[in-house]
This record gives structure tokens, sequence and C-alpha cells, in this order.
């Protein structure tokens, strides 16, 4: 008995020295002597960002940690006060909602780069679709699409499946992800048989992707905007400079983005 | 995946103590105490049990957030932090302590605490002397189901603490974007490595509830 009452006493003690020494680890950083920003990143910049915050960090000696999710999560964490200093959405609609509520500093608001929406097919799937009225033959199963009410590349495919008439048709056929990354995954396994997902996912992968014409779908105004009241505001601004700057420009581009400079306010 | 294991062991570290420590008190409340509300304190404590993690997460994002007295009058602020995964993790593990320790305690014997008083123990010492000991198996048996528990919490950390590499990314958290990204070896590792642990966690349960060979 007592061996277990020792031990149900021990236990806790010992994690609490575990957790104890951590705490004073993951404070470091931030008490440090460099400061370290801290991003709230829409999910599709996964591949895009790492090379772009490296590029930041060479030339400003500032370091950044990103926190990446869904658009609405992020914003949701930031209206409840998470300490973001950056917020990099993938739309404009909930920055702007964040900027309505005066939690976000208006003037920082700026469209960082247009997303592209790809139909995606496996190069072993033996569809080459050359339209997307093709989505309706018989030979196209399953088609992976992000939530259309969440996520904004979904919002985008059912714009454009809705223009060409086919929304309704194509009801049956589809499967809705929560991400666009859920999406391209399930066409990727083989799961679906194509994926409405954003070119920036699958630029550098096998396969075949047929761009869906702009002008079937709403612009996807990828927006940031830097957090009101956070401590690190001078070296927020400078990296969302940065991101709209020429220099990020070629890395947009490399990696399947159109650069929104002309449409920005 | 290291670091990752790190903000993992710190998590459950710390969940694990204040399920054991918070677990065992609620559970002797409810297992002994009469008053009222107490039907409806436990179905609340219950909830996580079956609530989608999102949920917990977006209560506590309310609760621990900006707005919260918590947040405004005490300044304390847990969000993004691995103390605020700490806390989704103890919430979604508790209940799982809970339906096993009060169960426990329910099945010791009150002629043996009576017994102990009548011989002049304190209320303390008949807790730490009878009741508990009488307990243990049931009340360690959900200290670690609630500890694997709180080990494999995904949905309700990632609303409260994000996904911070370093700082707030738990195991199955990389095993999210692992597989999302298309990276399906470390997937597979990580995986691996908290399949390992939930069954052993699993195994240590089963053997505490059955019942003392001696």
């Amino acid at each position: 008995m007592r061996r277990f009452l020792a031990l149900l006493l021990l236990l806790p003690a010992l994690l609490l020295a575990c957790g104890g020494d951590g705490q004073e680890e993951s404070n470091a950083p931030g008490q440090g002597q460099q400061t370290t920003l801290l991003v709230s990143a829409a999910a599709n910049l996964a591949d895009v960002l790492p090379p772009l915050l490296d590029a930041f960090r060479d030339r400003t000696g500032i370091a950044v940690q990103v926190n990446f999710g869904n658009t609405a999560q992020l914003a949701a964490q930031i209206e409840r006060g998470a300490p973001v200093d950056l917020f990099l959405a993938a739309d404009r609609q909930h920055v702007e909602t964040l900027a309505a509520k005066g939690l976000v500093l208006p003037d920082t608001v700026r469209a960082y780069a247009r997303g592209k929406l790809v139909l995606w097919t496996r190069a072993d799937s033996g569809l080459t679709l050359s339209s997307l009225e093709e989505l309706a033959s018989s030979r196209v199963g399953r088609i992976a699409i992000a939530n259309p009410d969440q996520a904004p590349y979904g919002a985008a495919a059912r714009q454009a499946l809705r223009r060409l008439g086919l929304w309704d048709a194509l009801q049956g056929k589809l499967v809705i992800a929560e991400t666009i990354q859920q999406a391209f995954q399930y066409a990727r396994s083989g799961n679906a048989d194509a994926a409405f997902t954003a070119l920036s996912l699958v630029i550098d992968e096998a396969g075949n992707r047929l761009e869906v014409p702009p002008e079937l779908y709403d612009p996807i105004d990828q927006t940031l905007a830097v957090v009101k009241g956070t401590p690190r505001e001078a070296a927020a601004r400078r990296l969302a400079d940065f991101l709209v700057g020429p220099e990020a420009a070629a890395v947009w581009q490399r990696y399947g983005y159109d650069l929104p400079a002309l449409v920005s306010r | 995946m290291l670091s990752a294991l790190l903000v993992s062991l710190k998590v459950v570290g710390v969940a694990t103590l204040v399920i054991g420590v918070v677990g065992t008190l609620l559970a002797l409340l409810l297992a002994r105490a009469r008053f009222p509300g107490r039907a409806a304190l436990e179905l609340v404590l219950t909830l996580p049990l079956v609530l989608p993690p999102t949920v917990v997460g977006f209560f506590l994002l309310y609760i621990l957030g900006r707005g919260s007295p918590l947040h405004d009058w005490l300044g304390v602020d847990l969000l993004f932090t691995w103390q605020g995964a700490a806390v989704a993790a103890s919430t979604v593990g508790l209940p799982l302590m809970l339906q096993s320790a009060r169960a426990a305690i329910a099945a010791v014997d009150p002629e043996l605490e009576d017994a102990a008083r009548t011989l002049g123990r304190s209320e303390p010492e008949v807790l730490l002397r009878v009741t508990l000991p009488l307990a243990h198996r049931g009340i360690l048996a959900g200290l670690f189901l609630g500890a694997a528990r709180a080990l494999g919490e995904f949905g309700a950390s990632l609303m409260v603490a994000g996904n911070i590499p370093d700082r707030t990314r738990t195991l199955p958290m990389v095993v999210y974007d692992a597989a999302l990204s298309g990276d399906l070896a470390l997937a597979a590792q990580t995986s691996a490595l908290l399949s390992g642990i939930a069954f052993l966690a699993l195994a240590l349960t089963r053997r505490l509830e059955q019942p003392a060979r001696r």
C-alpha cells in the first residue's frame, strides 16, 4: 500500500520538476537578447514561408516562429488575445473583420499574394483533364474540395463550378476536406480522382494540373495585418514590408502565387 | 520530432499532476459528499469526454483568453503557451480519472473508515491511511488513463496553444502536419511512438484494474 501511495506522490513531484525545467527554457527566447516574432499563418503558406522567413532573418537578424492553421481559427485566437505579432490570412475578409473590431492596425492591412486555384490529378490516374466540364464525365469519380464555407480556396472552387453550371450536377461526387492540404492529400493518395487546391501546394508535384480560369472566381487576395498592441510592432511592420517587397516577390511567384501589388490598398 | 517530444512531456507532466491532485480531490467530493448540484457538477466535469475537442478548445479560448476574469483581472496569459496546452490536456484527461477514482472511492466500505474513527483517527488520517490506500488501484488506473488521453490531446490544444514549433507543437500535431504535407515516414514514426506509449498506459491500467492476487 505504502509503496503505491509513495508512487502516487512521487510521480507528480518528478513531473513537476520536469515541468519546472521546461518553463525556464520556454521563457528564454521571449526575453532573450534578440527579437523573435510570432506569426499566425494560413496553412497554404507552409511551403513558401520558410524560405521567405530565412531570407528575412538573414537580412535583419530577426527570427520568426510560425503558427500554421486555418484562417478562421487563427482569427478567433487573435480575437481572444493570442500573443501573435503578424497575421497572414488566406483571404481578405477575416483580416477586415479583425480590423473592424480594432484588433489589428488598419494601416498595415495589405494583400501580400494572390492565390491561384487549380484542379489536380495524379500522373498515373489516366485523367488528363483539359476543361472543368470533363469533371461531369463518368471517368471522374470523387472530387476533393476544401470546405467552401470556411476555406477561401474551397469557396473559390464552388464559385467557379457554379458559374459553369456544374455545382449541382457534381454534388454526388464532391468530398469535402477541412483544408486544401487535406483535399490535395485525398487526391494524392488516390482516395479521390481529382482535387481543387492551390497552385502553391502542387507546384513541385508530379501529376496533371489544370489552372481554373481566374475570371471564374473572385480573386483570392491573401491579406496580412500587424496585430494591435504587440510589443514588437516595429519588427512586425518590417516583416510585413518585407513580405510585400521586391525581394519576396520572386519567391511568391516561384511558389505559384500572383502578386497583388497593383490592386493592394 | 525531438522538440515536440519535449513539449509533449512537459504538457503531459503538468497535466498528470493536475489530473492526479484535482482528480483525487474531486473524486472524493463526488463519492463522499452530499450537496445540491452534485450530479450536475459530475456531468459538467465528464462533458469533455464526449464533446468534440474543438468545442472544448473553443470554450477554453474564452475561459483563458481576452475578456475572461483569469486573463483581465489576474493577468494570467496562457494562450499560445505549453502551459495552456497543459490546461487543455488536463481538461480532457480529468473525466477518465474521475470515472475510475470516484468508483474506487465509493467502493471503500464506510464501516472501515468508521472503525478508524472510533479508534481515534482524525479525518485526514482516515483519508490517507484507509480510504486512499484502499482505493489506490482505481485512482492509479484513472491517472494512467487520464495521462494517456492528455498525451493524445490535439484539437483543444490546437485552439488554445496553437501549433508553434519548439513551443507548443506536440507529438499529435507532428502527425497531423506530417500527414498533411505528405511526409508519411515521419507521420508513421510518430504514430508508432504514440501508439506504443498508449499501449503501455492501457496495459498498466488493465493490470491495476484486475483484483489484487494476494
